[in-house]
């Protein structure tokens, strides 16, 4: 089986496991013992309010032909709308509303994951069983090991406190730009960035400052585990590419250590860390649960917590349903990855 | 070992052949046994007071109080009434403490008893162990000893051993550990009295256990705050603290291992048998079977973990199921069918392997049954690699159960939780009362290191190759 035939069985095998998410959603959420309704009116339950909405959300139908209204409108992206946290506004809106800050919080913290996670693992790679070694190996397992909710405490408190305990030193809010430290982060100036930038560089660029300044801890924070984990595994597979044969032979035959590294060793070690980075998409949609609710971010994570404890059914399946495809569509981009990056994909079956 | 030849001699035979190593490890046995009686049949007359709960009628429930009550009687090493900590300052010595001293001392010395016991049974444990690989074990070598030594050589996996064996430790013996008890302090402080010396009027007192915890609690600034390793205004120790109502922070946090190792440890058993018996249908039957599990566990795992916990808990929390042991049960429930396709994931390459060895052939043309096939020679084949990924996952189940109950989801109120605990004291951690928030969370990151380290060298004992142990299972989801 060639590579692109095993990708597209991968893409066709993700059609099934979207529709039966989707169906153990929509169990959970109507044969559940948690009644619709009686969550959307909550205190003010009346018998003729409560009729009004069963007919609008078509809770007097069957149940089969609920169940097929719900997957049609999904699947045709028809995605409803909110009932209880923001009655009457369609799922849509509030998505375009509040998936910005968390696209926002989830880029930085993959990219700060990354650029902290791999190089410390490849360099402890590199001199593994040294001091250094040790204390970054170490500190990687700890840091991973630190629940995301305290770890957002702490760093807000710290941040908030800066001031005091340098004695004015050094204060995380005035620092560069002027920020809050619990703060959604302001991203106006995405509404039209090339325009904005043209018009005004440097306003446009302190805003991005003060936005990725704003960002910068949540983002810390919710990539903790990521980057131990980045470490840990970068640190394994650059040792287990330097005793590897082929960097044996390259080195043999005079390949110089810049080289080597760079070509034979970074290059093969990448490909153990594909399934770790893609795998972050779900500590990031668990995380911005908790991330957002510390540090005051009005992001999806903190739209779906509210709406689960505010009884929105109707907009937790929607929601739902776009988690799931964010989740499929990494792990697709994953075995995309993988085809690209690693020749040997798909030969083994 | 298992198939027993003819040439073979009992164990009991072996021993009566060479008596003493067995006999001086009885002995220790005995007196460790012999010092933790009361405790143990308390145990033992609880659980058959629960079974006895089960049968209608409750025929023997007037037996099991009248057993329980006789058992108080009897003195145990490891116990409150055997070094008391809860006196009070009369004006001049420490009235009801163990030997006179402190409250403070006292408990340290309990705490250090605890801990000293709960090595010597491990020890005594081992100890065992090794007399029956060089006295009585008939193999020289299994390869199970390989594991063992691996094991033996693994620092990093030591390590996690003794923070968890703290953990465990902590779990059970919870209620002599604390200064006080939960009973008295968290769940009905109006129902007890203590005694307390008056500084103003040179008296001892009495006041309700309810009105001491209002008077000492900790809520930032100076006079408001009970710091760890202090007493409170009532002569009462407090290790950790107290939490902002005035509970004790030490009693609630031992109690919340308690919760905490149990929803793991239990969500990961029942994930385990699940995950296990669909590996071994799917590696017996193939085919049609396996697909059907791949779909649903491809399905389960597109589900974001916590946003379903989240999801689940929210459903189901005005049902009776939520009220089980204050929540643990639904969320062991709701993590045990979340799991099990990670669980399944990670020993279906083995189990597919094992089936096609020729050992699986020759039992079926034996005419032993799919069961028997599956249960003897399959099962114990992977068992080793479900080992190693539900030990590595352990840590992540204690972070989710402490970030949903941090989110006012999980574990309810009375039964403490660590993520509760951090809830409770988050808006004072820039102030003196910083120890609410920071020492819970301290705990899970070591116990969940431990937890991580000693998955690791398990890992490394078993199969020095392997290369199962998906990271992300260790970090709870994103909590």
């Amino acid at each position: 089986m060639s590579r692109w035939q095993y990708f597209l069985r991968r893409v066709l095998m993700s059609i099934p496991v979207v529709i039966f998410g989707t169906t153990i959603t929509f169990a959970l959420i109507r044969l559940g013992p948690l009644d619709p309704v009686s969550a959307i009116l909550g205190t003010q339950y009346n018998p003729q309010a409560a009729e009004q909405i069963r007919t609008n959300l078509g809770l007097n139908q069957p149940l089969w032909s609920q169940y097929f209204d719900f997957m049609y409108r999904l699947f045709t992206f028809q995605l409803g709308q909110s009932w209880v946290i923001a009655p009457g506004t369609t799922a849509y809106e509030l998505i375009q509303v509040y998936a910005p800050r968390t696209i926002w919080l989830g880029f930085w913290s993959v990219l700060i994951a990354l650029f902290v996670g791999i190089p410390l693992g490849f360099y402890a790679g590199l001199n593994p069983n040294t001091l250094s070694d040790y204390v970054a190996s170490f500190g990687g397992i700890v840091w991973r090991a630190m629940p995301n909710f305290w770890l957002a405490i702490m760093l807000v408190t710290a941040l908030s406190q800066t001031g005091q305990w340098t004695n004015g030193f050094f204060t995380w809010q005035t620092w560069i730009v002027k920020t809050n430290v619990v703060t959604p982060p302001a991203l106006g100036f995405f509404q039209d960035p090339i325009q904005g930038f043209l018009a005004d560089p440097g306003g446009w660029f302190n805003s991005f400052l003060k936005a990725t300044k704003q960002i910068a801890p949540a983002a810390l924070v919710l990539g903790s585990a990521s980057m131990g984990n980045e470490m840990r595994i970068g640190r394994t597979a650059v040792l287990e590419t330097i005793n590897s044969n082929y960097v044996e032979t390259a080195r043999a035959k005079g390949v110089s250590g810049r080289s080597l590294v760079w070509k034979h060793i970074f290059r093969n070690a990448l490909i153990p860390l594909v399934p770790i980075i893609t795998g972050e998409a779900f500590l990031l949609l668990g995380g911005s649960v908790f991330v957002e609710t510390v540090f005051a971010i009005n992001g999806l994570g903190w739209l779906f917590f509210n709406a689960a404890i505010n009884g929105d059914l109707p907009l937790i399946g929607t929601l739902m349903y776009i988690f799931i495809l964010i989740l499929v569509g990494t792990n697709i981009l994953q075995d995309f990855l993988y085809t690209v990056i690693d020749p040997r994909v798909g030969y083994e079956g | 070992m298992s198939t027993q030849t003819e040439t073979e001699i009992p164990l009991r035979q072996r021993v009566a052949e060479n008596p003493q190593p067995a006999l001086v490890w009885a002995a220790i046995g005995a007196v460790l046994v012999g010092v933790e009686l009361g405790a143990i049949l308390q145990v033992v007359v609880a659980i058959g007071g629960v079974i006895v709960n089960l049968v209608p009628g409750d025929p023997g429930a007037a037996l099991v109080t009248s057993l329980q009550e006789s058992l108080k009687g009897i003195p145990t090493l490891v116990s409150r009434e055997f070094i008391p900590n809860q006196g009070y300052w009369n004006g001049s010595e420490w009235v009801g403490t163990f030997l006179g001293l402190s409250p403070g001392q006292a408990w340290a010395v309990r705490f250090v008893v605890v801990y000293a016991y709960a090595f010597a049974v491990l020890g005594w444990l081992w100890d065992g162990y090794k007399r029956y690989r060089q006295y009585y074990r008939r193999a020289d070598w299994t390869p199970r000893d390989d594991v063992v030594n691996r094991f033996r050589g693994h620092t990093w996996g030591q390590f996690g051993l003794v923070i968890t064996i703290a953990f465990v430790v902590m779990a059970v013996f919870a209620p002599a550990l604390g200064p006080t008890t939960m009973e008295q302090n968290i769940l009905q402080p109006y129902d007890y009295e203590i005694n307390y010396f008056d500084e103003e009027s040179q008296t001892v007192e009495t006041a309700l256990v309810g009105e001491a915890n209002i008077g000492s609690g900790s809520q930032g600034a100076g006079d408001e705050n009970v710091a760890p390793m202090t007493y409170d205004d009532y002569g009462r120790f407090h290790p950790f603290g107290t939490a902002t109502n005035g509970k004790d922070l030490f009693t609630q946090v031992v109690f919340g291992a308690r919760i905490s190792l149990t929803i793991a440890t239990v969500a990961m058993g029942i994930a385990g048998i699940i995950g296990l018996s669909l590996a071994m249908i799917t590696a017996y039957y193939k085919g049609l079977a396996d697909l059907a599990i791949v779909l649903a566990s491809d399905s389960i795992q597109a589900l974001p973990v916590i946003m379903v916990l989240i999801l689940m808990l929210v459903i189901f929390q005005n049902t009776w199921v939520r009220d089980l042991y204050d929540g643990a049960v639904l969320i062991i429930l709701i993590f045990s069918l979340v799991y099990w396709p990670f669980i399944w994931r990670s020993i279906r390459g083995p189990a597919f392997q094992v089936s096609e060895q020729d050992w699986i052939d020759a039992a079926k043309s034996f005419g032993q049954t799919p069961g028997q096939v599956m249960r003897k020679h399959m099962a114990p084949y992977v068992f080793s690699y479900m080992l190693i990924y539900a030990s590595l996952s352990l840590g992540g189940i204690i972070i989710s159960v402490a970030g949903l109950s941090y989110l006012g989801l999980g574990i309810t109120a009375p039964t403490p939780e660590w993520g509760r605990l951090i809830a409770d004291g988050q808006q004072y951690v820039a102030s003196p009362s910083w120890h609410i928030s920071l020492i819970p969370g301290v705990l899970i990151t070591l116990v969940v290191t431990g937890l991580n380290a000693f998955g690791d060298g398990i890992r490394d004992a078993i199969d020095p190759q392997a290369d199962t142990g998906d990271e992300a299972a260790a970090t709870g989801g994103g909590a």
